[in-house]
């Protein structure tokens, strides 16, 4: 399978303060297809996906070492404009934060602070293109200006995917986006990431192992700040290599 | 088992006694803070509502020509400069038949205003063919007597006790059964400014100069502390710097508000040589005074904003400034008005720093500028408490019941704005 590499890590570390979060990770993310991290509570694959947007920066006390290269480009280098890397690494976060504006706006916030479109008219194609997209533009149509925080959890979540995808990054990075989801929002969900993985690289951090078995090509397991293994998810799944990635998805860990 | 659950009634007993004695020792609390609330509230209300009336009294004005001008000239100079005192003495003699001594009359001409002599002459002087006549008019009796006629319990004092004489009451109640007296509402107590009679004071004056200096302290105080509440929480980085800055600005709101008006003397009026007794000095120094209880208000409800707000915005791609331009502050304005309302309205209720800086003279003109001498309301209270005339007893409480009027406008528009735009996410 000739893969097209989008991220790769080398020898990246993670401190907050003292501690060490992150220890050694080197791992490379294909272009175009899902990557799932799991691992148990605690082991880091938030804070690396949080590395991969500088997400960490707003954290005073966070510190990275090593090099995190998206397109033959280390984000971390001093050239690199936080800014720029998040329009282009886009977030979808744990619990649905739509801005306590309305539909229109929340998909339209990010298209207009980059100046993406040139017209009002270009701004209502834009949002509504996103909308469809995230696949929830035939629920909300006639209500796209009512209050984002109206919707239910996973219509929200659905906005918030939205939001990110109006902005045409290249990468979506996922943390745990449906653990505040029912089953069938989290469904939806799932399909909707299927659907985006033909235009975008993706990551997602889950807790649930059916749904990385579910929505991923490649999985990580991360355990106690390192990447225990790394490989393709039917792999992973059947045939792990490890002992502790063996005793996680069998449920003896985590 | 059964053991274990007859154990546990047993200690019920005991815990549900503490919790019936807590609430018994709430009760009282609120209870004892509502009764000194009442009793400050009635003390305040029964005297301060005499003020709001003042008593007139009835005279058939005689405009004697023999006095207003002699000459028959019919010039409003001579007219002006006429004895109107004269005339207004003459008139109320009138009305007692029984031959009075010098003594008496001057007894008798101090039943009303000395404002109503000037009265009298612009009236004249706009309707001259007055001269020669007789009007009735309702005039304003002087503070001696409307002091009286609203305490009438005073009416049985010893004369020496009493602010008038044995005749002078003798004439009041003369005045009162020919049906000659009656009370108004007090024009002068809410269109003037102070004086030193009483009957003429009002509170005009101070309010306007407590409302031009709360204008100084909300201008210059609003956005700097909002702007430094903003770059502390949101922008600046947390390291000793900024942590030794958040200290001393907790500590500043703190300090007792006299030591703020000694810096005014010294910088404003001593440095700056800004003008004295000032609604723009009052309102500088009074800014000093609210700029850390803003900003702490600031940064707390924007600490109250939740973290998600931000991550969203920044995960978009905004910068920090937007992030807290576009979607933070939005959130925290409830919180910010909120405590620039409280704030502002602690401003209105103090008194010591503008001492310092000279707001406390005695100003008979109601200030139109903001470098117009002018006091403010807590002052004008402070002042009129500290004068013997016992007319300003009235006042003082009038002055006290405009003063909470405008607090609990104040508070009230504080909660109004936090219900109204208090988003939920």
């Amino acid at each position: 399978m000739a893969e097209k590499i989008k991220i790769s890590t080398k020898k990246v570390n993670v401190f907050y303060g003292d501690k060490k979060a992150l220890e050694n990770i080197n791992l490379e993310i294909p272009e175009k297809k899902v990557t799932s991290l799991i691992g148990p509570s605690g082991c880091g694959k938030s804070t690396f996906i949080r590395c991969l947007n500088r997400m960490n920066d707003t954290i005073d006390i966070c510190r990275i070492e090593g090099k995190i290269i998206i397109d033959n480009e280390d984000i971390y280098s001093k050239e690199i404009d936080p800014v720029l890397l998040r329009a282009k690494v886009g977030m979808v976060f744990q619990k649905p934060n739509p801005f306590p504006k309305s539909i229109f706006e929340n998909v339209a916030y990010g298209p207009r602070i980059h100046g993406l479109a040139k017209s009002d008219d270009e701004l209502d194609e834009l949002v509504t293109q996103s909308l469809v997209k995230a696949g929830l533009f035939q629920e909300i149509k006639d209500r796209i200006h009512e209050p984002g925080t109206s919707l239910s959890g996973g219509q929200q979540q659905r906005l918030c995917i939205a939001r990110t995808i109006a902005i045409s990054p290249q990468i979506i990075l996922m943390d745990e986006p449906c653990s505040a989801l029912d089953p069938i929002a989290t469904a939806v969900i799932e399909e909707l990431i299927d659907e985006l993985a033909k235009n975008f690289t993706i990551v997602i951090v889950t807790h649930s192992m059916q749904q990385a078995a579910r929505v991923s090509q490649q999985t990580a397991f991360f355990h106690m700040g390192n990447l225990i293994e790394v490989g393709r998810t039917d792999q992973i799944f059947s045939t792990p290599s490890q002992k502790k990635t063996q005793d996680y998805i069998t449920g003896k860990i985590g | 088992m059964t053991n274990n659950l007859d154990r546990v009634e047993l200690s019920l007993v005991g815990r549900k006694r503490s919790e019936r004695l807590f609430k018994f020792y709430g009760f009282l609390g609120i209870l004892i803070a509502f009764l000194f609330l009442i009793t400050i509230l009635y003390s305040v209300i029964s005297q301060g509502q005499k003020a709001f009336f003042t008593t007139f009294i009835k005279v058939n004005i005689f405009f004697d020509s023999e006095i207003i001008d002699p000459q028959n000239q019919r010039n409003d100079e001579d007219i002006r400069y006429a004895n109107f005192n004269k005339i207004i003495t003459e008139s109320l003699k009138k009305k007692f038949p029984e031959n009075l001594n010098k003594n008496d009359s001057k007894e008798l001409s101090s039943f009303i205003s000395s404002s109503e002599a000037d009265y009298l002459s612009e009236f004249v002087v706009k309707n001259k063919d007055y001269i020669g006549k007789y009007k009735n008019m309702w005039l304003l009796a002087s503070s001696n007597i409307d002091v009286i006629v609203k305490n009438p319990e005073m009416e049985d004092l010893d004369e020496e006790d009493r602010l008038i004489s044995d005749k002078q009451l003798g004439w009041l109640n003369q005045i009162r059964l020919n049906k000659e007296l009656k009370k108004e509402l007090n024009k002068n107590f809410f269109t003037k400014a102070d004086s030193t009679e009483p009957e003429q004071a009002g509170i005009w004056g101070s309010l306007v100069g407590s409302f031009l200096t709360l204008l100084i302290t909300l201008i210059l105080s609003f956005p700097v502390a909002v702007a430094a509440g903003v770059f502390l929480e949101e922008l600046a980085p947390k390291n000793k710097f900024t942590e030794f800055l958040e200290v001393n600005i907790n500590n500043l709101a703190a300090v007792p508000s006299i030591i703020f008006g000694l810096l005014g003397l010294a910088i404003f009026l001593n440095i700056m040589h800004l003008p004295r007794s000032a609604p723009i000095v009052g309102g500088m120094v009074l800014a000093l005074m609210t700029l850390p209880t803003i900003i702490i208000a600031t940064r707390s409800s924007l600490k109250s904003v939740p973290p998600s707000i931000r991550e969203a915005a920044i995960g978009l791609g905004a910068t920090r400034f937007q992030s807290v331009v576009d979607h933070v502050l939005p959130l925290a304005i409830p919180g910010i008005m909120t405590g620039t309302i409280i704030g502002m309205s602690r401003a209105l209720g103090e008194s010591a720093p503008l001492l310092m800086i000279g707001m406390v003279a005695f100003i008979v003109d109601v200030p139109t500028t903001f470098l117009d001498s002018s006091t403010a309301l807590p002052v004008q209270i402070y002042l009129w408490k500290s004068t013997a005339a016992r007319g300003f007893v009235e006042l003082t409480a009038a002055g006290v019941i405009v003063l909470l009027v405008f607090l609990i406008l104040m508070n009230g528009l504080a909660v109004f704005i936090r219900q109204k735009f208090e988003k939920k996410w």
